[in-house]
């Protein structure tokens, strides 16, 4: 037990001042604040046992009594006690981290130097990439013997069911949505066209790019972060290999190569799951409905799409490796690292395919 | 707690346990008494973590017995077990601080936990044992921030955070410089005399060894081949235990 008394200037301290006995403190820290007194002696003859936990509850009461402008003195400690006292006193320490909140303009002109080192770091990052990835055509040196293969076979392979059946899903809605519509005007042979176009121009590349960048995406974005965590990237550059050209590099010319090759068979099967639609609901036969699409379909749309996903495709990959190498904090970055890229590609990839979509329309006419 | 009147505050008893039916400890006896340094020596792989992780029941024996503070933890119920953990402090082999939260939080956790002190003494308690370990400016920093010396002071300070009466450590200064490592001896050596506590150590540190330990304890292949007063140990002529001590005083590390 712990007994603590006062009168006149005098604290007497009895007993076991242990860790397991501090409770209810406040009150005695209060008090001391509160009383009016000339000076305080803390009386330690009747403290038999003390820990580190009872020297910091002595040193905060002696540093209340300096600040409110007392001579504090402790007195009569045991050798044992007092040998303790200073081998676990916190006075004289530095103040541990009282950093306090930045203010909101702070917060503000953190947030912007943030965004445009940031923006500085990305643009270094595409920079390095698209140099890399163009010397690196003709220089072989450097880059892991069939990479570019292997990844190709892991990322296409990754993505490919999902993106097949989301792909059928869609041109199956879409053709449903419309088919009702049409068949009142008899025109239920439209589907075809309907379907055919939008998904070539837009559902394909932009279904495709959304998979991608949760399946693939995260992917890259979490084993690059991972390497940064374990400085397996150190150990790259100690052995004069850059790490955007060794890790990245092999990366994006699988992803430049998979994700057309994805896109068309997104492509193809949209119109297919428009076609069972129209079989079962609109009572068109397979070979009218691919004539149909043939006539439709122009090779300007096939390109429209194909380039869009290219560019989804870079977006996607540069995000991913992005948020990878700016990875801070152990395993629990890695994690963190994967969710934001996954958001921050997602979110590109749409706003892209809007700005690309106003280029084409006012670029290539009004029948884009 | 009180420990005065124990001589033994651990007590394992023909302890026999190890992983997916492969047998890591067999037999093992062993004692640590009050207020001293036990030092557990043997090659790597020997089982010492798996000991001292049986101890606080993060895996459960085969069969044997092992008592903490006198009372039997093997078949002790799980609200019980966890109000003795109060009373042990633990450092693990790779430190194991939490990544997510700076160091200063990290030690403050088991304060949190435990007891009901006022903020402003959790605060100076955590400031205390950050300088104990010499790492009072790193307290706002992330685990993943520090070096891999740093990260062991740091968990030390965490595992001395409530002054338990009982302090386990797996391999405290392995991977620490000498300078480290010696402030690190002073400070067990300060635990003890001060705050009386019972400390468990693993370690291959041959000076250190010499200079801290009470009792040790020599393990090898899983089995016991001495229990008791270094000094003992250093004339009782068993040509393992002999070799150990000789070949670390050449500077060779045993692990
Ligand atoms: N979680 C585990 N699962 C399976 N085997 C383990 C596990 N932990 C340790 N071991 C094995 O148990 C043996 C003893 O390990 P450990 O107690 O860590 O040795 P030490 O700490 O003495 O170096 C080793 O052979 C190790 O491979
Ligand atoms: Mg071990």
């Amino acid at each position: 037990m712990v007994k603590i008394t006062y009168s006149e200037n005098r604290l007497v301290v009895q007993g076991q001042l242990l860790i397991s006995e501090l409770e209810n403190l406040e009150k005695i820290l209060k008090f001391i604040d509160k009383t009016v007194m000339s000076s305080l002696e803390i009386n330690l003859a009747a403290v038999n046992r003390i820990d580190s936990a009872g020297v910091a509850f002595l040193d905060e009461i002696l540093e209340r009594g300096k600040a409110k402008g007392l001579s504090v003195q402790m007195v009569h400690a045991g050798p044992h006690i007092a040998a303790t006292i200073a081998a676990f006193s916190s006075r004289n320490l530095p103040e541990a981290d009282s950093t306090a909140p930045p203010s909101i303009f702070e917060n503000i002109g953190g947030w912007l130097v943030e965004v445009g080192r940031n923006t500085k770091q990305l643009l270094y990052l595409i920079s390095d990439s698209a140099w890399f990835a163009v010397t690196g055509l003709f220089h072989k040196k450097g880059v892991r013997k069939g990479e570019f293969i292997r990844q190709s076979i892991i990322i296409g392979m990754n993505s490919f069911p999902i993106v097949a059946l989301i792909s059928f899903l869609v041109g199956l809605i879409l053709a449903l949505q419309s088919a009702a519509q049409l068949r009142i005007f008899g025109a239920g042979i439209y589907v075809a066209d309907l379907v055919a176009i939008s998904m070539t121009r837009e559902m394909g590349p932009l279904m495709t790019a959304i998979v991608f960048a949760g399946r693939s995406g995260s992917a890259i974005a979490s084993e690059i972060a991972t390497m940064v965590v374990t400085e397996e990237t150190d150990a790259l550059k100690s052995m004069a290999l850059n790490p955007v050209r060794y890790v990245l590099v092999p990366k994006i010319y699988a992803i430049t190569l998979t994700m057309p090759l994805l896109t068309v068979l997104s492509i193809i099967l949209g119109i297919l799951g428009a076609l069972v639609i129209g079989m079962a609901y609109l009572d068109i036969g397979p070979l009218p409905f691919y004539n149909e699409v043939l006539t439709v379909l122009i090779l300007k749309d096939l390109l429209t799409g194909l380039i869009k996903s290219v560019i989804f495709a870079w977006i996607i990959v540069l995000v991913g490796a992005y948020y990878g190498f700016r990875v801070r904090g152990g395993a629990q970055g890695v994690g963190s690292a994967t969710t934001a890229s996954v958001v921050a590609s997602i979110f590109l990839v749409i706003l892209a395919d809007s700005l690309l979509g106003l280029l084409f329309y006012f670029g290539g006419g009004a029948d884009m | 707690m009180s420990t005065e009147s124990l001589t033994n505050i651990i007590q394992v008893e023909d302890l026999t346990t190890g992983y997916n039916g492969r047998t890591v400890l067999q037999n093992v006896s062993m004692v640590a008494r009050a207020h001293e340094i036990t030092v557990i020596l043997g090659a790597s792989g020997c089982g010492k973590t798996t000991l001292l992780k049986n101890m606080i029941r993060l895996y459960q024996p085969w069969s044997g017995s092992i008592r903490l503070f006198g009372k039997e933890i093997t078949d002790m119920d799980e609200p019980e077990f966890n109000h003795l953990l109060q009373n042990i402090g633990v450092l693990f082999q790779n430190g194991a601080l939490l990544n997510s939260i700076p160091v200063s939080e990290n030690i403050s956790i088991p304060l949190l936990q435990h007891t009901k002190l006022p903020r402003v003494l959790i605060q100076r308690l955590v400031r205390i044992k950050l300088h104990l370990v010499g790492l009072e400016n790193a307290g706002h920093l992330l685990p993943s921030e520090l070096s891999g010396g740093m990260r062991k002071r740091a968990a030390l300070a965490r595992a001395i955070a409530m002054d338990p009466p009982l302090l386990f450590g797996d391999e405290p200064s392995a991977g620490l410089d000498p300078v480290t490592s010696a402030a690190l001896d002073d400070l067990l050596l300060k635990l003890r005399n001060d705050l009386g506590m019972t400390i468990l150590l693993v370690s291959h540190e041959v000076p250190s060894i010499l200079r801290i330990a009470d009792s040790i304890i020599f393990l090898e292949s899983g089995r016991v081949l001495f229990c008791g007063p270094l000094k003992q140990a250093l004339t009782a002529g068993i040509e393992e235990v002999d070799d150990f001590f000789s070949k670390g005083s050449e500077g060779r590390r045993a692990g």
